[in-house]
């Protein structure tokens, strides 16, 4: 699980000693109200609300030095030697590149195995909501990888602001 | 379920199967087409996020501006500076340390402003071994002190820049002058004819010309008292 915690963060502070401390700092927490968990199984759910919020956390704490991502990718601008498949450098960076609040949900889904509704809870949006946000993150990625992408019919109204579940 | 129905929720969850979903795709080839293309790039995304960027590599590649080399160079000029200044000021040794220690440990020392007696004088120099050329109107305390196993003087003496303390040390030997700030005090250890001559001032400025003068000013009798 703390791999995962750790990924996790670190696709969010897109940094990996970043990531490290918030785990560390998530797992500390996490233990001292271990009796909030009531269900074992939401355990996973659990972690990563903490995780997530250690990490707005440490925002609020001290200002990190912010980091031109169009410096980074020009520096990465071809694949690492280790990276066999171009395609899939493009779509990380696309990924890093995706405002936090459509990698964030997409996060959860694929890093943290939430649901929809899941989603929703956390980051106490709609579930209409939550689903724009996804298609959005993807139609993103679908033009970095060459596709078409699909036609925007989703409310703009549940991304530009936060709802509350219903 | 209408295509942008369809194309929203295979988007948002290409995962996800439901009967009206399954339904509307076995009767559009091209929200099919579409589901193939979103289940495929899903895969690719799982892949891709297996594996965060390293940034930090990459920072480590950015070239800072230029500024900030420059504030680099100069915190690391201002350390090296800081670090010199100390290690130049530094108590030189145990020696300049006790020295320090002791004036500390008699404050009132600094307080007096009266004159001290020919008597006064007579008894901090008994035993010590030494004579003093300096005018008893300029000394404002002097007590015998046992310091490192001997008795020796310590003096206050009324200077032009103000209160400076001196010890004279017939029995520790110093090979050349030591010069050390601590406490908020600057001093100095010069060779004497025997053993040696402590001068401390509180603050700091140049203490060297009253060394100097206590260097001359001092007499050691011979023997070993």
């Amino acid at each position: 699980m703390r791999p995962d915690l750790v990924r996790f963060a670190h696709w969010l502070a897109r940094d990996r000693a970043i990531a490290e401390d918030i785990v560390q700092e998530a797992l500390l927490r996490a233990w001292r109200s271990r009796e909030a968990l009531k269900d074992p199984s939401a355990a996973r759910a659990w972690l990563l609300t903490i995780v997530r919020r250690e990490h707005a956390r440490l925002y609020e704490r001290k200002r990190l030095e912010l980091v031109s991502l169009d410096e980074v990718m020009e520096t990465q601008a071809s694949p690492q030697p280790a990276e066999p498949d171009g395609n899939l450098f493009a779509l990380r960076h696309a990924i890093m590149r995706l405002p936090i609040e459509y990698r964030e949900p997409l996060l959860l889904q694929v890093v943290g195995g939430l649901s929809t509704e899941e989603i929703a809870r956390e980051l106490a949006l709609s579930g209409t909501a939550v689903l724009t946000r996804l298609f959005r993150a993807r139609n993103k990625l679908r033009v970095i990888c060459g596709l078409t992408p699909a036609p925007d019919g989703a409310p703009d109204a549940a991304v530009a602001g936060r709802e509350s579940t219903p | 379920m209408n295509c942008d129905e369809a194309r929203l929720l295979i988007g948002a969850d290409p995962g996800v199967t439901t009967t009206a979903l399954e339904e509307h795709l076995r009767g559009c080839a091209a929200c099919a087409g579409f589901h193939r293309e979103t289940r495929a790039l899903d895969a690719d995304i799982r892949r891709a996020l297996e594996h965060p960027p390293d940034l930090a590599r990459s920072r480590a590649a950015v070239r800072p501006p230029a500024w900030r080399q420059w504030a680099l160079a100069a915190s690391v000029a201002l350390a090296a500076f800081v670090a010199l200044g100390v290690w130049v000021l530094r108590p030189s040794d145990t020696l300049a340390r006790e020295v320090v220690a002791h004036v500390q440990s008699e404050p009132e020392s600094w307080l007096a402003t009266e004159h001290v007696t020919a008597a006064g004088i007579e008894h901090a120099l008994r035993g010590a071994g030494v004579q003093l050329a300096i005018t008893s109107e300029r000394i404002r305390y002097a007590q015998s002190c046992w310091f490192r196993g001997h008795y020796v003087p310590h003096l206050v003496l009324e200077t032009a820049r103000g209160q400076v303390t001196v010890l004279l040390l017939r029995h520790e030997h110093v090979s050349a002058r030591r010069a050390f700030h601590e406490a908020g005090m600057s001093g100095v250890i010069v060779p004497a004819e025997r053993g040696s001559i402590a001068v401390l001032a509180r603050g700091g400025g140049d203490i060297d010309d009253i060394a100097r003068a206590m260097q001359r000013d001092v007499r050691w009798l011979p023997g070993n008292p």
